[in-house]
């Protein structure tokens, strides 16, 4: 039985290619896990057939076509296309830190998802952009739903270079202006930035009619501080600078991270965005599996 | 607060090693990259004042852990009033043993009581106390724990007088001279009165004396001395009486007579003359307190006046304390002397030897040659020898005496006075008006007159300082001239009986020259041992040293307080578990609160 890949460690399924091959991989696992395509809902006004896909609901199967060549095929509807979606990627240098050396850094692991997730809006024939961002917008790839756009926006992934700091709250509220349909918006972020700025670039674009989805990536090794008995750490985006002694703050700084999610979450809750809290070390299976 | 091991103290050091860790740690620590550093900014932030509790709270705990530990090695001992260890300390045990020690008292001996009180004593001492132990005989002895438990154990009561005044002076003085911080003396004694009497003993400052004290007084009565005289032996009784009953009591004696020893000296003697003659005196009280003395005379039989060594035993009726109430004696009866007076010994003593034959204590012969010291001393083997009556006869006669190898000569006519002779009673008073100074040296002196020699011996020659004359002496005229004379012929000159007397076991012990018995001694119970009133307690303190020195106090108060002033307990243990609940603590606080 081959293994599915989306269900595998991160880093074991990076291992096995770039980013293409790693997110269709993803993508094959993961569709063939959902009894339903994922996403979007089917609209009355037939546009086409295409051919059934595992995990597409059978009430959308021809079982005219069926009954006369014995081929399975679903009906598409006219709104499915009408989805635009972009997939806002945090390229910033917070985002290139791994934990140990055999985790992906934040960076590769939200590339490989943001690749992922883009293939199975394409699929679904939903126009899906990316813009990647630091302190600027790096990368901006139109929402389309025409061949190649996957490519090309894997190409945008791999043509946006670690970042140097983070003014996140800035680039949100720049690409406030370059979404001016509405559609899907998906926050790919470590978050290290001012919540409240950020919240109101976000509240912002809910606000015009955008669904927005944040994933907070963190690596586990911020979730559990760990380390020598003494320790200067520094954020390498601010080279803030502070010495401590893991062991006995290990406890203190848990709460804190925890705080800081429920923060989080509450506040999403709160303007209607949908949260989701993803650790690298969670296989891209799952981390899809949330926005279902 | 002493320490046994206070050399340890100096790993007291060792409790600077947290600060000083903490110090030494401050070096720079590695630099790594983590993104989150505002949360941890905030946790810290947060938990600023809880890590500073912390650490300081750890360093304390540590520190006072190392310090902990360190003073539990040095073995603290702390004071306590109660139980527990005690300082070295240099202790002597005077177990009082004497004879008077064996009085039974509330249904036992006093030894055994105070016995009990000298196991205990030793039960308290450790290894690092030295300890003596002093019995009756006043011999200190010292050696281990066990040892001296066994001497304890095997401890009779003995036949020594102990004078505690200077035993306690000498156990002051033993204990002081150690180089350790306590010093104590316990006294484990009856406590008698007469073993007070000698004064005050020299206790250094710093030594305690732990008096036992005494118990109830008791009633005693005992033999303290037998003497036989012209006949009749004198019983001395002494003892004790409780307060209040000073009414004189008739005391029932018994006298055994065991017998004569054959005696060569003595000229053949008696044999046999064995036998039990009951008598009952009179014992009054007498002196202070409850004292009582009293004298008991009791006749001997005529075959027991046979020359010769004789002995016998006085016995009292049973009481509390037993060495006391039978006492041996011994006599002896000396043969008739074979005298012959020289003619110019003058004829006040030719009338007394008359006197003694017909009544026959002399006899005829030369054994004893009475002189009038006109010629040389006669060649018998004993002489006694006047001055001449015409001085210038003096020189000659003393030449006489020196070739005879008698030290003494007749010298310058000496002042007049009245003779003083402690062993003849009958002489004392006796006016002296004329005679010769007697010069010489070493010899027994037996009468002086004016504090000059006036009667000698040397080996077998009297010498006398004057005639036996009423010229010279008033002494012819005298009531007790003729048994004067009888005691110079029968004893003086022939050598009195010599009978001592000695502490120890009741006994008898002859003592011989070549084949012939020149005296006894007469063993027995000091009679001081027989009067058993205790001593006050303001006696003992005075007597002891004073108040600052001396407690007196019953057996569980001595328990409490012997080696009191030294008394500590060893915390060591207490401090172990103080550091087993600072390492716990420190556990918790290290684990607990990160």
């Amino acid at each position: 039985m081959a293994q599915r890949l989306d269900l595998l460690d991160p880093a074991e399924v990076a291992r096995l290619g770039g980013i293409e091959i790693v997110a269709e991989g993803v993508v094959e696992g993961f569709l063939a896990g959902v009894h339903r395509s994922p996403f979007r809902g089917f609209s009355v006004e037939f546009t086409e057939h295409r051919a059934y896909q595992a995990g597409d609901e059978l009430r959308y199967l021809d079982w005219r076509i069926l009954g006369r060549s014995d081929r399975l095929f679903v009906k598409q509807f006219e709104e499915e296309t009408n989805l635009r979606a972009m997939i806002l990627l945090d390229a910033s240098r917070s985002m290139a830190w791994q934990g140990t050396p055999e985790r992906l850094t934040k960076r590769a692991y939200a590339d490989r998802l943001a690749a992922a997730l883009a293939l199975i809006l394409l699929r679904q024939r939903d126009a899906t952009g990316l813009v990647t961002f630091d302190e600027q917008v790096r990368q901006v790839i139109p929402a389309r739903v025409k061949a190649g756009q996957w490519t090309r926006i894997v190409r945008g992934l791999l043509d946006t270079p670690d970042g140097r700091g983070t003014a996140a709250h800035a680039a949100l509220q720049r690409l406030t202006a370059l979404l001016a349909r509405r559609g899907m918006v998906v926050l790919v972020s470590d978050l290290l930035f001012d919540r409240e700025l950020a919240l109101a670039a976000l509240r912002y674009l809910r606000h015009r009619g955008h669904q927005v989805i944040v994933f907070h990536l963190m690596d586990p090794a911020e979730v559990k501080l760990t380390g020598p008995p003494e320790v200067r750490f520094r954020d390498p985006e601010s080279s803030v600078s502070v010495v401590v002694r893991p062991r006995e703050l290990a406890r203190a700084y848990a709460n804190t991270v925890q705080r800081e999610i429920a923060a989080w979450r509450k506040a999403c809750r709160r303007h209607g965005i949908s949260y989701h809290h993803v650790q690298t070390d969670m296989p891209f299976g799952l981390a899809l599996r949330l926005l279902t | 607060m002493s320490f046994l091991h206070p050399l340890a103290l100096l790993g007291l050091a060792a409790a600077a090693i947290p600060a000083l860790l903490h110090l030494l740690q401050r070096r720079i620590p590695p630099e790594l990259d983590f993104p989150p550093v505002r949360y941890l900014s905030a946790a810290e932030r947060e938990s600023a004042r809880r890590l500073k509790l912390r650490h300081l709270l750890l360093m304390i705990l540590r520190t006072a852990l190392i310090a902990v530990i360190v003073l539990a090695a040095a073995r603290p001992l702390i004071p306590l009033r109660g139980g527990g260890a005690h300082q070295p300390t240099a202790v002597v045990i005077i177990l009082d043993n004497s004879p008077s020690s064996g009085a039974v008292v509330s249904a036992g001996p006093v030894l055994d009581r105070l016995r009990v009180a000298a196991r205990s004593s030793l039960a308290r001492t450790t290894s690092a106390d030295r300890v003596w132990l002093m019995l009756c005989d006043g011999v200190l002895r010292g050696g281990t724990r066990e040892a001296l438990l066994a001497i304890i154990d095997s401890t009779h009561a003995g036949w020594q007088r102990l004078d505690l005044v200077d035993a306690v002076g000498r156990a002051a003085r033993i204990v002081d001279a150690q180089p350790l911080p306590g010093r104590e003396v316990h006294v484990l004694s009856d406590l008698q009165r007469t073993a007070l009497a000698s004064g005050r003993a020299d206790v250094p400052r710093g030594v305690r004396i732990l008096a036992l004290e005494p118990g109830s007084a008791v009633t005693n009565r005992g033999i303290a001395s037998v003497t036989v005289s012209e006949g009749a032996a004198v019983i001395e009784l002494g003892g004790s009486t409780p307060a209040g009953r000073d009414i004189p009591q008739p005391v029932p004696v018994t006298i055994r007579i065991g017998g004569a020893r054959r005696d060569r000296a003595g000229g053949g003697g008696g044999g046999g003359g064995g036998g039990e003659i009951a008598a009952r005196g009179l014992a009054t009280p007498g002196g202070s307190g409850g004292t009582m003395r009293s004298a008991v005379t009791v006749s001997l039989p005529v075959q027991s006046l046979a020359p010769g060594w004789w002995l016998g035993e006085a016995a009292l009726e049973p009481d509390e304390l037993r060495v006391d109430d039978r006492r041996p004696f011994a006599w002896r009866v000396a043969p008739a002397a074979r005298v012959t007076a020289t003619p110019g010994s003058g004829s006040f003593v030719a009338a007394a030897l008359a006197v003694l034959q017909e009544g026959k204590r002399v006899s005829e012969g030369r054994d004893v040659v009475i002189s009038g010291g006109e010629a040389a001393p006669p060649n018998a083997p004993h002489a006694i020898v006047q001055p001449p009556a015409d001085p210038a006869l003096v020189g000659q006669a003393n030449r006489g005496l020196a070739a005879r190898g008698v030290p003494w000569h007749w010298g310058d006519v000496g002042t007049p006075g009245n003779l003083v002779a402690p062993q003849l009673p009958a002489l004392d008073g006796t006016p002296v008006a004329r005679r010769y100074r007697l010069d010489g040296a070493s010899d027994e002196v037996l009468a002086t007159v004016n504090g000059e020699p006036w009667l000698v011996r040397s080996g077998n020659v009297l010498l006398l300082g004057s005639r036996l004359d009423t010229a010279w002496t008033a002494l012819p005229t005298a009531p007790g001239f003729v048994p004067f004379i009888d005691a110079l012929v029968n004893r003086i000159v022939i050598g009195e009986a010599d009978v001592n007397s000695a502490e120890g076991a009741p006994r008898v012990e002859f003592r011989t020259r070549g084949t012939d018995t020149v005296g006894a001694t007469v063993f027995g119970p000091d009679p001081r041992e027989s009067d058993l009133t205790p001593a006050t307690p303001a006696l003992v303190t005075t007597a002891f040293g004073g108040r600052d020195r001396v407690e007196v106090l019953s057996a569980s108060a001595l328990s409490a307080e012997r080696f009191s002033g030294t008394r500590r307990a060893d915390a060591s243990a207490i401090l172990l578990i103080l550091a087993l609940l600072l390492a716990a603590i420190e556990l918790a606080v290290a684990t607990r609160t990160r």
